[in-house]
């Protein structure tokens, strides 16, 4: 290359440049706007729910129930996590163990195939899985917190599946090998060498299918419909909810209900957030090998 | 003398330990006589699906010996190792076939189960795999603890005898409690190999140990390699010539037929290989002509 091409390269200036750097920037600023619209309205959630429910929040929230005096939403509150806990408990060792088949037992075959049907099954709507449980499960359980528990479980099982799928994939291979090499059987390799890697993760799992659980609405809906009562564990008649009370609230008249509504909402989002930095801080620690 | 005694003892144990039947449900004592080699194999080949891998192998280990596998890349030298403690059939699709005779012993006899065979036949990986969520404790008596092994005083004194054999004991017996993976390559590698020895094989596998390995920690398995074939019959697969010609009695030269299935050139004393082999492919390779 001679200097004289070197000069011109790099010195004379054209009409060209400054027209990429305008093109450069306009790209750059346009990004960031689209950002910032994505970002407001998720702000603009945040601070509405949050204003609107804060002078609401007092300890009769906590532990009345809707017809005490001052009312409260305990039953709704106490209602979700027991419809949430008793799912989670029937779902989760289903969803280990088959998750476990499908990546330390099952042919190839039969994983795809099952993935497919996974897939399926996370992407069904709830409202079509509540209308399965009001038509199927609730003539056989009746209007009750069990048929509810029967809902959100379905909607689930295909998260605990998934997710422990993909963190026993994380599992090098490698472990498996030494452990089949040091005279390990396989099912005590799978057990306490496999699971015991991917322990972390597994639990991750529960915890992010919990925390979509507990924000479902419309099978609730369809299946436990809500009541005014406080329901300690008798699941074979109805509970109440928090989506159901934020459901029921929103559209009352008087400002107290419409207050709690925002209350509930705001309980429902702490709780599901803090599930969900409990998932994030825990896959950043729990990198396997 | 005593020493035939002996040996035949040492037979009837492989034949239990890979069985599982202790001699007292056997109606007759085991009178075969005892074989003279740790390892024999007869024609053995093995396959990936329909492709043949290795081809026809047939050779003679000595206990107490370092037999080094050497070969170019894809030879089949790694798989022939994995036939010898059946970790081959782990991956799908896979076969064997011929005669593997541990200690005389069929190891793919219809009553061998290889969850035995492989206690009896350890095995050391390429890459030092300690079990990431152990501690450098939990990794050395895995083996023994999974295999129901719940006394404390045994579990620590194996752990103990393992990793001073392993020549490890000493850069780590303060921090027994840290995770395996907090220890260095070499020394993970080591651990590995403490772990190995902690199950008691009469046979360690070792398939290119050193490959991830700086030359210091590589000269330092090396070392243990040959001080642990004072116990165990060691059997190593090596890219390294040098290090074949510095840790092995005998090498078995391995290399590719014209269907890309391994098959063994030939094996013989290390020094006879290295300095005047018999087939001039072996001496071609050993002076880097080739692979």
């Amino acid at each position: 290359m001679t200097t004289a091409r070197t000069h011109e390269m790099l010195e004379s200036g054209s009409s060209r440049d400054s027209r990429r750097r305008v093109w450069d920037r306009f790209m750059r600023y346009t990004a960031l706007a689209a950002t910032i619209a994505a970002i407001a309205p998720l702000i603009a959630l945040i601070y509405f729910v949050t204003t609107r429910a804060i002078p609401w929040l007092d300890a009769a929230l906590f532990v009345n129930n809707p017809l005490d005096k001052p009312s409260g939403i305990s039953n709704a509150i106490f209602g979700s996590l027991q419809l949430t806990t008793a799912a989670i408990i029937a779902v989760a060792p289903i969803g280990i163990l088959a998750a476990i088949y499908l990546n330390e037992y099952a042919s190839q075959r039969l994983v795809s195939w099952s993935e497919l049907v996974i897939d399926v099954m996370l992407g069904v709507p709830s409202i079509v899985v509540g209308m399965f449980a009001f038509m199927v499960i609730v003539p056989q359980l009746g209007v009750s917190a069990g048929s509810g528990v029967v809902a959100i479980g379905i909607l689930m099982l295909p998260i605990v599946i998934r997710t422990t799928q993909e963190v026993l994939r994380l599992v090098p291979a490698s472990v498996r090998e030494a452990s089949l090499a040091l005279g390990v059987p396989v099912w005590k390799t799978v057990t306490f060498v496999v699971c015991r890697t991917a322990f972390s993760g597994i639990l991750t799992a529960v915890i992010l299918a919990y925390s979509r659980g507990l924000g479902e609405t419309a099978p609730l809906l369809l299946t436990v419909r809500g009541t005014f009562a406080q329901n300690w564990f008798d699941f074979g008649t109805t509970m109440n909810a928090m989506p159901l009370t934020i459901y029921s609230y929103s559209g009352a008249a008087d400002s107290r209900t419409i207050g709690q509504a925002w209350a509930a909402a705001l309980i429902l989002m702490v709780m599901a957030l803090a599930l969900n930095i409990i998932v994030r801080a825990r896959t950043v620690n729990s990198r396997v090998a | 003398m005593g020493s035939e005694e002996t040996t035949k003892r040492a037979t009837k144990g492989t034949t239990s330990r890979l069985t599982g039947s202790d001699g007292a449900d056997s109606a007759a004592p085991d009178t075969r006589p005892a074989s003279t080699y740790a390892l024999e194999l007869n024609n053995v080949e093995a396959f990936y699906g329909t492709f043949r891998a290795v081809a026809g192998v047939s050779l003679k280990i000595a206990p107490k010996s370092v037999t080094a596998f050497i070969g170019p890349s894809g030879c089949g030298k790694s798989t022939l190792l994995r036939v010898l403690n059946r970790m081959h059939e782990t991956l799908p699709g896979t076969s064997v076939k011929g005669e593997t005779l541990l200690d005389g012993v069929d190891l793919y006899g219809p009553k061998v189960d290889p969850v035995r065979a492989r206690r009896l036949v350890g095995m050391v990986f390429q890459k030092p795999n300690p079990f990431p969520t152990m501690s450098i404790y939990e990794n050395v008596i895995s083996g023994l603890r999974l295999a129901g092994v719940r006394s404390k005083s045994e579990l620590e004194g194996v752990a103990e005898t393992s990793l001073r054999k392993a020549a490890l004991w000493d850069e780590v017996k303060d921090k027994l409690h840290q995770p395996g993976t907090s220890l260095s390559g070499g020394q993970q590698q080591r651990l590995c190999i403490a772990r190995t020895i902690a199950v008691k094989p009469e046979i360690v596998l070792m398939d290119e140990p050193c490959s991830a390995l700086d030359p210091v920690a590589t000269l330092k398995v090396e070392e243990l390699v040959r001080e642990l074939a004072v116990d165990y019959t060691i059997v190593i697969v090596t890219h390294n010539m040098q290090q074949a010609s510095r840790v092995s009695n005998t090498t078995a030269f391995f290399s590719m037929n014209e269907q890309r299935a391994g098959y063994l050139v030939e094996m013989d004393a290390t020094n006879k290989i290295f300095t005047n082999p018999k087939e001039q492919l072996t001496s071609d390779y050993v002076a880097g002509r080739f692979g």
